[in-house]
């Protein structure tokens, strides 16, 4: 009986997301005149594309370390103060959403023209101030799952670790780390896949320069028409998705590190 | 006790999960207004058969009857009985009044009669005044009694109890088994009772049921229990034992490791190796030469009213329980009256052999 | 007790709590300031003015793409909070390797490039002939909404005793009335934290919804998008700001609410004092939620598109352009002169726009496009021809337009010019070398070393090229492997100097000094002159490309003669005149030739004096239009830009 109600649910699942899937495959092992081929596929390799690929891999690295980086001493701050009420944390990060996600990146360029309020930085029109959009456009998506793995470690488990003889740091590394991975996982893949795949923010931070293997895909789709390369680099996209859920299937079984 | 007429009736019952047998070809019939205890060790099928009576899990086969009425497939909400969960299960967002009129309101009541009611079975559990206390306020014990306040307003035929005093410490606990025996008494319905713990299952029943791997064990009243074990499983689980191997050699008289002893049970025939389960509390000590079996006090620990003493003599180690205090070192001998010799076939089919005593121990560890 | 708290001192917490928080908003902090910026540019700030309050509730249409927008938002989440409720009930009766298959399922929309998952939609719909609309974006939201309902609702049915359901049912409820009365409030702040976030969701996406819906379909996302061509009018970020302030205002009121409930809770905890308790949720915050969702639905149902309510007898014309690229009074006005109602619809890019007319997947009446995709739609014969006599104002179309429109739609059968104009460079007088800009003007200025880091180049790859092609004495529709290679060599040649590419910015760029030069269009001169008196434009010796942007009307139309009154009314003195005021692109209309135009730097001048948007013989002599190569032709530069692209 309650498995019925997961009817919808598979509806939505296979009209809306596998369905879709297969046919971006379809597209992907095809030319343009519908003959099977592997050609899409292997372009990821070719010159340019496996360039793109790897300045999206570096930047989105470099994105994902800067989020892990600010959110895991901002969990910490928060898991003490009174601040770290949930509805306040969740509140704080979910709210610039409600500005819209281009309107929000253009206020960046806006900040970090040459002749800006953050022009003396220099970094507009380069790779760091890609990364910095990332960072700004991702961050919530780290520090939520985070956040919400630590609040749930029991405060006995760090006193008992204090009593047991252990110092700061080492209650730090063996005892909050590791029970805090279940979000870190979940928080580093919220990050770096959508870094990976972004066109938006490389466009309007990037001033054009910065090419990423997402700008390639959009072109191939939105100026170039070639449905066939687009959706075959797609693919090789999913690839990461794929390792992705691995990750999150191994290390976040029972779903700690969600986001609220 | 007054022993009415059968009121729950469950036959033929097997219930497996993922290919693993819990409840196997299962029977039990329940009289009006009896105390009565499933007793086992965690996994020995007693849940499952309290979850069968709820409504919470259908049995693969087999049946259950209320009054003779097919009740196998009636759903929970339909039925006469109410259980008390082993962790409560009160509803958190609700406060003590309107946990306890859950079921009434359901039910179509008037709210003068729920109000009434409330009181009634607050006063019932010793805990008046506390109708607009949130459930989260209240201690485990005062939380226990809400749970069986819930239950018994909807005035239900049988009350099914599962292991609701597991997580209260000692004390409270003796004093919830008092209440629950008062309550009973006052309330005149059917209770079910399951635990792991002997000494409550003892202490309250009219019946104990002891099950073992989704089998009844044996079935009597906590004298029958343990005084007369019917077989190694039971001996062991109720209360410390020495169960040792032994040979009949004829009617009356069991011989342990080469001593005779007399004893007052027979049927076996001659020779038969058979099982011989002493009570360590019926074990008598004296001085050396005065008993069966000579031996020596090997441990000797303190343990409230008596002293707890292992004994080596005639090639076994026996525990035994005396008020007087034999040192370690000692020569002693051992003598058991007869009537306090239980004989117990060996076990001989597959399913009593599953039954061994390494099994109950390591899952006893499990827990 | 040893205390377990950790990091440094206080007041280090402190600082870096607020130096996060700064991070988070200082964006929206800095378009709440431009909203209140008097002038359109969003690098100069011009004074204080609160005239895009004004505009915006006044713009029906930015009020439509609102109530889109919030009705989207509002239905996808309630039926992606229903469908993933109901999926985590039946989940949680799973066995665990079952479970998670469909979690990790459910993770996939999640981790997705939303581009992919967009495209993949659409295509899905076009490959079932399902032709997009309001429920196709509802299906593409609430598709991926259901992951955010069923992340934030799974939790919390693990935290469940599963024993109150069970009691529930022993003390007589029906499994209904259990699941509502014990489970629902259990699981209630899981629920809300999922219909918020999938909300939140809703209004923040673009890319799926720009890919999925259909004819007379915009929200908020959308429209920003479509405007960028142009230039986004402030009147957005105004409203952005409403929407932020009320959204804040109600999250932090139902948070006290909130807090002040739990403070009253552990105060009568402390005290041993009775603490009565009010059930899940406190009245006041009940209310406050309630009255939140009820405004919301106002809104909601306020601003419903009410089209079909008050169609004009002769029904509706469906136009698909470009974004803001006609004065939006003009639809009134149409309604007014003709009877026909205007639906309007927005792409971004000829290329966004060619799917959707080929798949024919939304019903267009009448559509603009660039004459290169003119002629492409001509070629696949995607379009139906033009009865001119039924647009008699036809004749006032300027003759040196029908000489270029010989290069893409030959003797003028399927196309109608609404705007044209040229490439140039658009330099900056203060931060130019003034006799680099004295006689004639080489493109060759844009590789000049002196400019290093202020030159602003087109991001797109045929406008691009063409400067560099130009430049080298090509054909701007050269498929010469050996031209291209050059051309591609120029180009990086010059990517050490370029400042930045950009289309949509880079008049915004010159009105704010931060660069020199840009490569822009003729069109958009005029407008950043308003802003910038310093800025001239030049048209480079080497001859440039001209662009014609064309009404046409594709197969798909279904009131052909719809089309034909809006082209002829687009050819009328006061359309012509507004779209002109309201765009300040070249509108190929000899009754304009003696409109007189306030002119920013030179006063007033009639339009025919005004070489930016009437250029000489001469200059049009050189002009070259972009020409449609092909598939293949496609391939070739989308290769070469690539390459270009990815050069550091």
């Amino acid at each position: 009986m309650k498995r019925l109600l997961s009817a919808p649910f598979i509806i939505f699942l296979l009209a809306g997301t596998l369905i879709p899937m297969g046919v971006i495959a379809y597209y992907g092992l095809t030319d343009r005149s519908g003959a099977f081929t592997i050609e899409n596929i292997l372009a990821v390799g070719t010159g340019d594309h496996a360039k793109a690929l790897g300045l999206s891999l570096l930047l989105s690295f470099a994105a994902t370390l800067i989020c892990l980086l600010l959110a895991f001493p901002l969990g910490l701050i928060l898991k003490d103060s009174k601040l770290g009420k949930k509805g306040f944390m969740v509140f704080i990060f979910i709210l610039p959403m409600w500005m819209n996600f281009v309107l929000r990146t253009m206020a960046w360029q806006v900040l970090l023209e040459k002749n800006g309020p953050l022009g003396f930085l220099g970094i507009i029109n380069t790779p760091v101030a890609v990364v910095l959009g990332m960072v700004y456009d991702y961050l919530p998506f780290m520090v939520l799952p985070i956040y919400n793995a630590m609040i749930k470690i029991d405060n006995s488990l760090i006193e008992a670790a204090y009593d047991l003889g252990a110092s700061k740091s080492t209650v730090l590394m063996k005892v909050i780390t590791p029970l805090t991975v279940p979000g870190i996982v979940s928080g580093v893949t919220m990050v770096f896949v959508p870094s990976l795949t972004t066109f938006a923010i490389s466009n309007m931070l990037g001033g054009g320069k910065v090419n990423l293997i997402g700008n390639i895909i959009e072109q191939e789709f939105t100026t170039t028409s070639n449905w066939n390369l687009g959706s075959g680099l797609s693919l090789v996209m999913m690839i990461f998705i794929v390792i992705s859920m691995a990750f999150i299937e191994k290390f976040d079984k029972n779903g700690e590190g969600s986001m609220i | 006790m007054a022993k009415e007429q059968t009121l729950i009736e469950m036959i033929d019952i097997s219930k497996s999960y993922d290919g693993e047998i819990v409840l196997d070809e299962f029977n039990l019939n329940i009289k009006e207004n009896e105390f009565i205890t499933l007793l086992g060790p965690s996994g020995c099928g007693k849940t499952t058969t309290l979850r069968i009576l709820g409504g919470f899990t259908k049995p693969d086969t087999g049946k259950v009857l209320f009054q003779g009425e097919d009740i196998t497939y009636t759903p929970a909400n339909k039925r006469p009985l109410n259980t008390v969960f082993q962790k409560y299960a009160l509803f958190p967002h609700m406060n003590i009044a309107d946990n306890i009129a859950f079921g009434l309101k359901i039910s179509g009541k008037s709210q003068e009669y729920i109000n009434d009611k409330i009181k009634y079975a607050l006063k019932l559990v010793n805990l008046s005044g506390y109708e607009n206390r949130a459930v989260t306020s209240l201690s485990g014990g005062q939380q226990q009694r809400i749970a069986i306040a819930r239950a018994i307003v909807n005035e239900p035929r049988v009350l099914l109890l599962d292991e609701p005093l597991g997580a209260l410490d000692l004390k409270l606990r003796q004093e919830m088994q008092y209440e629950l025996r008062r309550l009973k008494n006052e309330l005149g319905i059917t209770f079910l009772y399951v635990t792991h713990d002997q000494e409550e299952a003892l202490t309250m029943s009219d019946k104990v049921v002891v099950m073992n791997q989704g089998y009844i064990q044996q079935m009597g009243t906590p004298e029958q229990i343990y005084n007369e074990p019917e077989n190694a499983f039971v001996a062991d689980f109720i209360g410390d034992s020495n169960i040792v191997d032994g040979i009949m050699v004829e009617d009356y008289v069991v011989k342990i490791n080469g001593y005779k002893f007399p004893c007052i049970d027979y049927g076996f025939g001659k020779n038969k190796p058979v099982d011989v389960v002493i009570r360590p509390e019926d074990i008598i000590i004296d001085k050396p030469g005065k008993g069966v079996m000579d031996g020596m006090v090997t441990s000797n620990v303190f343990i409230g009213v008596h002293y707890e003493m292992c004994i080596e003599a005639g090639g076994i180690e026996w525990l035994c329980q005396n008020t007087r205090s034999w040192p370690v070192g000692e020569q002693v001998s051992i003598n058991v009256d007869p009537e306090n010799i239980q004989i117990m076939n060996k076990p001989q089919s597959e399913d009593e052999e599953a039954i061994s005593l390494e099994d109950v121990l390591g899952e006893e560890q499990d827990q | 007790m040893k205390n377990t708290s950790f990091g440094l001192n206080k007041l280090i917490k402190v600082l870096y709590l607020i130096v996060i928080v700064l991070f988070l908003y200082l964006p929206i902090g800095t378009l709440m300031v431009l909203s209140f910026n008097s002038s359109k540019s969003m690098t100069s700030w011009q004074g204080f003015s609160l005239k895009w309050y004004k505009e915006m509730f006044t713009n029906d249409e930015l009020m439509e793409a609102l109530g889109n927008t919030l009705t989207i938002a509002l239905w996808a989440s309630i039926i992606a909070t229903v469908i993933g409720v109901m999926a985590c009930i039946a989940m949680s009766a799973m066995t665990d390797r079952k479970r998670s298959i469909f979690m990790g399922l459910n993770n996939i929309p999640l981790l997705n490039a939303d581009i992919v998952t967009g495209i993949s939609i659409m295509m899905s719909f076009l490959l079932f002939g399902i032709s997009l609309n309001y429920g196709t974006v509802l299906f593409a939201h609430v598709t991926f909404c259901i992951p955010y309902v069923i992340l934030s609702v799974m939790p919390k049915f693990k935290q469940l005793e599963n024993h109150t359901y069970e009691a529930a049912l022993d003390l007589g409820a029906s499994p209904l009335y259990a699941f509502f009365k014990v489970v629902l409030p259990d699981i209630m702040p899981g629920i809300v934290s999922g219909f918020l976030l999938s909300f939140t969701m809703s209004v923040d996406d673009f890319v799926i919804t720009h890919f999925t819906r259909g004819a007379g379909i915009n929200t908020l996302s959308t429209l920003i998008y479509s405007q960028l061509k142009i230039g986004v009018r402030p009147t957005l970020f105004a409203l952005s700001t409403v929407i932020f302030v009320i959204v804040l205002l109600v999250l932090v009121v139902s948070n006290f609410l909130k807090g002040d409930e739990e403070e009253e809770a552990r105060k009568a905890a402390k005290s041993g004092k009775e603490y009565v308790y009010k059930g899940g949720m406190s009245t006041k915050k009940t209310l406050a939620i309630i009255l939140a969702i009820v405004v919301a639905m106002a809104v909601a149902i306020r601003f419903t598109p009410s089209t079909p309510g008050e169609v004009g007898e002769k029904g509706v014309v469906y136009v698909y352009n470009f974004g803001d690229y006609i004065d939006p009074e003009l639809v009134d006005a149409f309604y007014e002169e003709t009877g026909y109602t205007v639906v309007c619809d927005y792409f971004d890019t000829n290329e966004e726009m060619y799917p959707v007319v080929k798949n024919n997947t939304a019903d267009y009446d009448v559509i603009c496009a660039s004459d290169y995709m003119i002629d492409k739609l001509i070629k696949e014969d995607l379009l139906m021809e033009l009865e001119f006599t039924k647009i008699p104002n036809i004749q006032f179309l300027s003759q040196n337009i029908r000489d270029f429109m010989e290069d893409f739609d030959p003797g003028m059968f399927y196309s109608a010019p609404h705007t044209w104009g040229t490439y140039g460079i658009i330099y900056n007088k203060e931060l130019v070398d003034e006799a680099d800009f004295a006689g004639d003007v080489s493109w060759g200025i844009l590789w000049d070393k002196k400019y290093a880091g202020k030159v602003i180049m087109p991001n797109s790859i045929r406008e691009a090229d063409m400067v560099a092609a130009k430049l080298l004495g090509y054909s701007m529709n050269t498929t010469d492997e050996n031209e291209m290679k050059a051309i591609t060599d120029k180009l990086i040649e010059q990517k050490p100097l370029v400042y930045s590419y950009a289309n949509d910015n880079a008049r915004d760029l010159m009105i704010g000094d931060n660069a020199s030069m840009a490569v822009i269009t003729s069109g958009d001169v005029l407008y950043a002159q308003e802003d910038n008196e310093n800025l001239a434009y030049v048209v480079p010796k080497e001859g440039t490309e001209v662009w014609t942007d064309c009404w046409a009307v594709p197969k798909s139309c279904k009131n052909y003669d719809g089309a034909m009154a809006w082209i002829d009314f687009m050819y009328s003195y006061d359309a012509a005149v507004a779209n002109f005021e309201y765009l300040t692109y070249a509108i190929p209309n000899t009754q304009l030739e003696d409109y007189e135009y306030e002119d920013y730097i030179e006063g007033p001048r009639v339009l025919s004096e005004i070489e930016i948007v009437n250029p000489p013989e001469d200059v049009l002599a050189r002009c070259e239009t972009l020409q449609n190569l092909g598939p293949e032709g496609d391939d070739m530069y989308s290769k070469y830009w690539k390459e270009f692209k990815s050069q550091r």
